[in-house]
């Protein structure tokens, strides 16, 4: 693997928005999406990364039964409410559509950063904008993508399970709202139809004790780039537990009626995402897995004998509160409250660092399994909202 | 297959060149009394009032402080945090 520049396409803020992404630039002027650079892999390193996303699938779902079976999601900051809801969702499967898992890659060893598994976002990049630079740049080259066909075919298959229509709705920042656009599109191409709803205009019957559009009209599907400790943080959230099981009336759907015990509105993602989306599961499933490959150390009492780790926030967005320590030395962001709970502390992973710049690589899953590859660069060891996209081809 | 054999874009295209308006209906920041507060409590980035919402359409006083009544219907209790940040990471 190699990070090669290239001239930018004279074009290329017009190329991009075309295909809807308009949030090319960051505040400063300086490209989000940033084509003067691209990486470069062989067939067999992008076989690696694909193999290590199902497999870190499968550790999170084995992680997933442990946390329940043992009563830990209050180690992870969950609201006891919660407690019952996200037990009933994990056992009766409502759908669960796509995620993200960031890894570190530096050409040898593959290690887990963070499962992204309630709101990922980096989708329209990922999925189109890079597959159209692909096209203008090097169409005889292929890209490690089948994002945009893997979410056709999930809501192809879920035509059966969701009302109609599906509601999408997003907090109303323009990269979220762009992301449920793009979503609803990939809805709308497997034959379902869609309505945007802001998470604000989300109105509650108190009557019928069911949430409502702006027509009233009952919401029996919400997919919601929004996440869920923020939902239960809210004025709405016990109202949105009691859509749940065991609060929620039966209701039966689909073409065997067994959607009985998922509620009477079908949250997408369901709210079990809350135990991946929490960097506890770092600490999880290290400790369910100690010197697994593809994992870093990681603890939730502190660095125990680390000299070098980053500690980040249990539920930190962005590189937020994020911590970066080298053999001892704070070497980016602040130790401030360290002594405080709600914090992982996980061993320095080794990086892909090229030109100055350090790389991490989103690997998306849709329907749990490998979709798409999407890789974000920084000047800094801790990536965040200012971090830019680049694209990738493999050989 | 790793290719993406074929991308179409409709809808997104479509709405890149095109951002929603607002609505014209009465809305009032109400605290969980469902009393008038000033909108800054319901205006994302907002202090707030524990349990501030809106209520869309609903009638009765227009100063703060005053009862409004919205039928069963409430809105605004989602939606308030973040100050405007993205919720997607």
């Amino acid at each position: 693997m190699r990070r090669r520049r290239q001239s930018p396409r004279t074009d290329w803020q017009a190329q991009v928005e075309k295909v809807g992404l308009t949030f090319h630039t960051l505040e400063n002027g300086s490209p989000y999406w940033d084509e003067s650079a691209f990486w470069e892999f062989s067939s067999r390193e992008i076989d690696r990364l694909e193999a290590a996303t199902a497999e870190i699938q499968r550790l999170a779902l084995a992680a997933g039964d442990v946390i329940l079976d043992q009563q830990r999601l209050s180690q992870l900051g969950i609201p006891a409410s919660a407690h019952e809801a996200i037990r009933a969702a994990w056992n009766a499967e409502p759908p669960a559509l796509y995620g993200r898992v960031d890894l570190a890659f530096d050409g040898q060893s593959i290690k887990l950063l963070e499962y992204n598994a309630d709101t990922p976002t980096g989708l329209v990049e990922t999925a189109i904008a890079q597959w159209y630079w692909l096209q203008d740049c090097f169409p005889t080259s292929d890209q490690f993508n089948s994002l945009h066909e893997k979410l056709i075919a999930k809501w192809k298959d879920l035509k059966d399970y969701v009302t109609n229509p599906v509601y999408f709705s997003d907090g109303g920042s323009l990269e979220d709202r762009m992301t449920v656009e793009y979503l609803r599109d990939t809805a709308n191409q497997a034959a379902l139809k869609s309505l945007h709803i802001a998470m604000r205009d989300i109105g509650w019957n108190a009557a019928h004790r069911c949430f409502v559009d702006l027509d009233n009209r009952p919401i029996g599907t919400l997919f919601k780039l929004y996440p869920w400790e923020w939902m239960l943080s809210e004025p709405f959230g016990a109202n949105a537990l009691s859509t749940l099981p065991p609060e929620s009336p039966l209701k039966e759907y689909g073409p065997r009626k067994d959607r009985r015990s998922w509620g009477s509105t079908l949250w997408i993602e369901p709210i079990w995402k809350m135990m991946w989306s929490n960097k506890a599961l770092l600490a999880i499933l290290w400790e369910l897995n100690p010197g697994h490959e593809l994992l870093l150390p990681a603890y939730l009492d502190g660095p125990r004998t680390m000299q070098s780790y980053v500690r980040k926030p249990l539920l930190g967005r962005e590189g937020s509160g994020i911590a970066v320590v080298r053999d001892g030395q704070v070497i980016a962001g602040s130790l401030d409250g360290a002594s405080q709970p709600g914090y992982v502390w996980q061993a320095l992973a080794p990086m892909a660092e090229s030109d100055g710049k350090t790389a991490v690589f989103g690997s998306w899953l849709v329907d749990g399994g490998p979709a798409g590859m999407g890789i974000r660069e920084s000047s800094g060891p801790v990536t965040n909202n200012t971090s830019c996209f680049v694209p990738h081809i493999f050989r | 297959m790793r290719r993406s054999r074929e991308v179409q874009l409709t809808l997104l295209a479509a709405f890149a060149l095109s951002i929603t308006g607002c609505r014209d209906e009465r809305a009032d920041c109400v605290d969980g009394q469902n009393r008038k507060i000033p909108d800054t409590n319901c205006q994302a980035g907002g202090a707030g009032y524990v349990g501030a919402h809106w209520i869309y359409g609903g009638s009765g006083g227009t100063n703060l402080g005053d009862a409004v009544s919205g039928g069963s219907v409430t809105r605004g209790g989602f939606g308030g945090t973040g100050g405007g940040e993205a919720g997607g990471e």
